[in-house]
């Protein structure tokens, strides 16, 4: 999923100053699991709104907002209420609010889509409801299959693929001692598979190209460019 | 001079390190840079001096124009380059630089991270790791940039690299020194060490490897600064004789306990080395007190032996 925390309310109600019918769009999917834009978060969001003043004309959460079939689904019967809005919040990642934004302009609508969370990557949970996880950095070129299923890339705070550097200490990450280093994980695990002998070899430079922005993907021939 | 060509001779190879500051030196004159004052001082005691680069991720003169200054004063710098700052193509254009501009030693590290720094909210490169940086440097000694592309002329440069013999588990760290050996790496530095037990059991199990080894030391300079290390410093560990020790001295005898502390360190661990490596944050004096009485020490016992 891709992780999201709220922005601060007055950040939010900056971006919306000068607009005062509100449409407000959360996410049934990766913002319902990180109770940042579920359903009932839009409704306490809304009257968060309406106790700041302004008028909320519309609460719509389709089931995957960063779908576009999904949203359209979903909000194309609210045409009329999104059309007497002044401006859109969407309680989504960033993909969520470009996927409503593009959604509005589809209907014909030339509206201010503004996001009221942050993303902060794509979460893997541990804990439901309490803790996620990032785990992968969709690189483009998956080399699990020669760390023992870590990624050091993404669980590495410096991503080095030939080992760890020197600042471990009682098995901690120097960047955070509350959070383990990947290399001594991928080494235990390397242990217990046996495998240790595999981790011997040169890894070679990333080919960071496959991660050059904004990335596509063809969905009918399975390639990303 | 390659430190590597000090090696061939079995020289024990001394060296030491400083900090840029954190300000531009001028070709016009002005004051002196504290770093080139530290490492003057150091002149006759080593063989060469690393130049640390943004050392702990803060920002201040590059590594290469301050082992300039030092090539320029007579010294002998060891440009240190970590993969921080910079991506494959800044790393390769900066090993082109420096041996463009006659440094011949270069110890390429991964750095610390950003977030330890004074820049916090800077982006972290890492675009490349240390083991890496070893192979594409030596590439470039053989004539060709990381691409396979011919270089108009090769570099020269000697390699070095970085070890913690303090790392749980060694073993994984030895893993990554193998392949900075298979990657290039000429000789090694250590990380600070003041257990020699540890230090020994780290040295057995590199003998085969065939490199030599500077053992690395921090001159501790006072109590607080050991505890410090300890409670800040991640991969080195600071004993509690150590911190004891420097306690319980008066204020003005301070830098003569450093000093002692240090030689008897030094003196136990130099047997089992190629050469040391004083990193001395600021107490450059202090070094050359540690090589004067180690050198003292060694003519004591040459005259012993010729006694006996």
């Amino acid at each position: 999923m891709i992780g999201t925390t709220p922005k601060p309310f007055a950040e939010i109600l900056a971006a919306l100053e000068d607009f005062q019918k509100i449409a407000v769009i959360g996410c049934d999917g990766c913002a319902k699991v990180c109770l940042t834009g579920g359903s009932e978060q839009v409704a306490e969001f809304a009257g968060r709104l309406r106790e700041a003043g302004k008028q909320v004309v519309l609460e719509a959460t389709p089931e995957r907002t960063c779908y576009l079939s999904k949203s359209h689904t979903k909000l194309d019967p609210y045409a009329d209420q999104l059309k007497a809005a002044e401006a859109v919040i969407v309680m989504g990642c960033g993909g969520a609010v470009q996927i409503t934004r593009q959604v509005t302009e589809e209907l014909g609508l030339t509206l201010p889509v503004k996001t009221a969370l942050d993303s902060v990557g794509h979460m893997d949970t541990l804990v439901p409801g309490e803790l996620a996880m990032e785990q992968c950095q969709e690189c483009g070129e998956c080399i699990l299959n020669e760390t023992g299923g870590i990624c050091p890339v993404t669980k590495c705070a410096k991503g080095l693929l030939n080992g760890p550097c020197g600042g471990a200490e009682n098995g901690k990450c120097e960047v955070d001692p509350q959070r383990d280093c990947a290399w001594i994980l991928i080494y235990n695990r390397m242990q217990q598979l046996g495998e240790l002998d595999k981790l011997k070899r040169f890894m070679a430079p990333k080919d960071y190209s496959k991660m050059a922005k904004p990335r596509t993907l063809n969905i009918k021939e399975k390639k990303a460019a | 001079m390659k430190l590597s060509e000090l090696f061939q001779r079995n020289e024990f190879v001394i060296t030491s390190e400083v900090g840029p500051v954190k300000g531009c030196i001028r070709p016009d004159g002005g004051p002196r840079p504290a770093c080139l004052d530290e490492a003057i001082l150091l002149k006759d005691s080593v063989h060469a001096i690393n130049v640390t680069d943004n050392q702990s991720a803060v920002m201040r003169l590059g590594s290469l124009a301050a082992s300039v200054a030092l090539k320029q004063a007579g010294l002998e710098p060891i440009y240190q380059l970590t993969c921080r700052d910079r991506n494959r193509i800044a790393l390769q254009s900066s090993l082109l630089n420096a041996c463009s501009f006659g440094i011949d030693n270069v110890l390429c590290l991964t750095g610390d991270h950003t977030s330890l720094g004074d820049h916090q909210s800077a982006k972290a490169v890492f675009d490349i790791d240390s083991v890496q940086l070893l192979k594409i440097a030596r590439g470039m000694n053989e004539g060709f940039d990381m691409m396979g592309n011919e270089l108009s002329r090769a570099t020269a440069l000697c390699l070095g690299a970085v070890v913690n013999p303090n790392f749980e588990p060694l073993d994984l760290q030895l893993m990554k020194m193998e392949k900075k050996i298979a990657a290039g790496a000429e000789f090694f530095q250590t990380q600070a060490v003041y257990d020699p037990k540890r230090f020994e059991t780290f040295v057995r199990k590199t003998e085969g490897f065939g490199v030599p080894i500077q053992y690395g030391i921090v001159v501790v300079k006072s109590p607080r600064m050991g505890k410090y290390m300890n409670e800040h410093v991640s991969g080195i560990t600071v004993p509690d004789w150590l911190i004891d020790e420097m306690a319980g001295v008066a204020k003005e005898n301070i830098r003569q306990k450093a000093t002692e502390i240090t030689t008897r360190l030094v003196a136990e661990i130099a047997p089992m080395v190629q050469g040391v490596h004083f990193m001395p944050l600021g107490w450059h004096d202090v070094v050359v007190r540690v090589i004067a009485e180690l050198q003292e020490n060694g003519r004591r016992a040459a005259r012993a032996s010729v006694a006996s």
